[in-house]
């Protein structure tokens, strides 16, 4: 039977306890604030929100921008070279014994090795940083979407070859739109590590973008501007996720 | 559409290597049918007696470890592009895709054609119509019942107007009167279109019903008869019924088969 009524969707983004619980933080903080040089703490070490606020009006717009285009860069560039191989050994058993073992491999090498290698490796800044996503985020896109398509049901792979499919149609019409709630979630795990990767490897070795600015922030011993800069990445994640979100309920939405 | 060709199955066999011992099944063990065009075969057999590996086979998905099946001078495995669009399937579960509207399922074989939109829309909204389905087109899957789902799936089927129509116990997993409408639908629908039309099926009733013709498949699909229907008058369609089971049981032909037909 047709539904007539769908349920209606209810996104609790933010509920009472959320509200609550960030309210009584700040407040804590405040108060230790000022309290803070009484308990023989620097008062720099605890700034009070309006000292942060101050420093939130200084946030530079072109170093949010730089770091924005950086990770959403390197995230689609990931995301391609990832997907690409992971159809290519999808299609081919013997490309995926030999290239299994070292995406593993690759995966369980610390961030900050790859940091280390690419300001060995490479001179340009922007290619240190993208090459550090790329080596962090494609093996996840890869791996995710290659056990996706493991996943696919062999019903539906016996009902889709029986029509005779190329093997492109194959991947468009079947593997794709089935490993599509795969992707989503990969991409929400890969854009708030992006964006702490991203953070470090601007942090080492950039002059622009918040891990920059974070970098500067600290040999100023300015806690209230690396408060400033760490809200903007939260909020720059937070609004990644929604974008994200929304692109998800479009392309699910017939899910029921 | 042109005339669909015959089917020669020709000393047709399937052996399977299991993949934790290495030993070897055997699926098919020398099969010979000859389908005419047009004809509607019902294919019955009990569980596991290979029924699903001949669908596979037919289909193309599988490749016979020896002899051949041979439709007009192609095979539907070494030739498998040359058949997109002449051999339709119709499953036992409607394995329709979640994320399209019922109109998208129906034409999907009509996209792998590549035909244009338009007339891709057209001909996928002519056939949801006829199987009573036209307030539907924008559903999902999930938003269907059962029955619905495999008018769907009997649409998706006779959108590329198939020169071979195959079923795999298509109706079994339907109530009783949904299973019948349909298999009347999808006969009428196999007649009207001059499609030869292999039903596989594990319930004597469907196969008595629907087929001009019942190959009883024993163990590793070794032929046990090949019954015209038309030689058994209804008043006989119990002790066919009956002779069948007896072979089916005994894994060898009833006497009483072999005497009538």
């Amino acid at each position: 039977m047709i539904q007539e009524h769908r349920e209606l969707a209810v996104d609790p983004r933010f509920p009472r306890q959320t509200l609550v619980s960030v309210l009584v933080f700040c407040i804590v903080w405040e108060i230790l604030s000022y309290l803070a040089p009484s308990l023989g703490i620097p008062a720099f070490a605890i700034p009070s929100f309006v000292r942060i606020g101050q420093s939130l009006l200084t946030i530079t717009p072109i170093d949010v921008a730089v770091t924005l285009a950086r990770v959403i860069g390197a995230l689609i560039v990931s995301f391609v070279l990832g997907l690409a191989l992971a159809m290519a050994m999808y299609s081919s058993r013997s490309l995926e014994n030999y290239l299994h073992p070292m995406i593993r491999l690759f995966m369980a090498v610390p961030v900050v090795s790859w940091i280390l290698f690419a300001v060995l490796w490479f001179r340009g800044v922007e290619f240190r940083i993208g090459f550090v996503l790329l080596a962090v985020c494609g093996p996840v896109f890869l791996i995710d979407s290659l056990d996706a398509m493991r996943g696919v049901p062999r019903d539906l792979r016996g009902m889709m070859r029986s029509f005779r499919p190329t093997t492109l149609q194959f991947f468009i019409k079947l593997m794709l739109p089935a490993i599509v709630p795969s992707i989503i979630t990969s991409w929400k795990i890969n854009l708030s590590l992006a964006i702490r990767v991203v953070t470090i490897a601007e942090l080492v070795g950039a002059v622009t973008g918040i891990g920059h600015q974070l970098a500067v922030a600290q040999e100023l011993f300015s806690v209230a501007d690396v408060f400033a800069w760490t809200l903007v990445l939260v909020a720059l994640l937070f609004l990644l996720e929604a974008l994200v979100i929304r692109i998800e309920s479009r392309l699910l939405r017939w899910r029921p | 559409m042109s005339s669909p060709p015959p089917i020669e199955v020709r000393q047709l066999r399937k052996v399977f290597h299991q993949a934790t011992s290495g030993q070897a099944v055997v699926a098919i063990e020398r099969l010979d049918i000859r389908i005419e065009p047009r004809e509607v075969v019902a294919i019955v057999g009990q569980t596991g007696c290979g029924k699903s590996t001949f669908f596979d086979l037919m289909i193309g998905l599988e490749a016979p470890t020896e002899g051949s099946i041979v439709i007009g001078d192609k095979t539907p495995y070494g030739d498998f592009d040359h058949f997109r669009g002449q051999i339709a399937t119709v499953f036992q579960q409607d394995r329709l895709l979640p994320w399209r509207s019922a109109l998208d399922n129906a034409r999907l074989p009509l996209e792998l054609i590549g035909l244009p939109e338009e007339v891709q829309r057209e001909r996928a909204l002519t056939w949801l119509k006829r199987l009573g389905l036209e307030r539907f087109i924008d559903a999902y899957p999930h938003e269907l019942s059962g029955g619905m789902r495999q008018r769907v799936a009997i649409a998706r089927a006779f959108v590329v107007q198939p020169n071979i129509l195959l079923a795999d116990e298509a109706f079994g997993h339907l109530d009783e009167v949904t299973a019948a409408e349909l298999r009347e639908t999808f006969l009428a629908l196999a007649r009207e279109c001059g499609s030869t039309a292999i039903l596989i099926t594990h319930q004597l009733e469907e196969a008595i019903g629907v087929g001009n013709r019942i190959i009883v498949f024993g163990k590793s699909a070794k032929l046990l008869a090949d019954i015209k229907v038309a030689q058994w008058p209804k008043s006989e369609h119990a002790m066919l019924r009956e002779a069948i089971q007896m072979t089916l049981q005994s894994n060898s032909p009833d006497p009483r088969l072999a005497r009538v037909s």
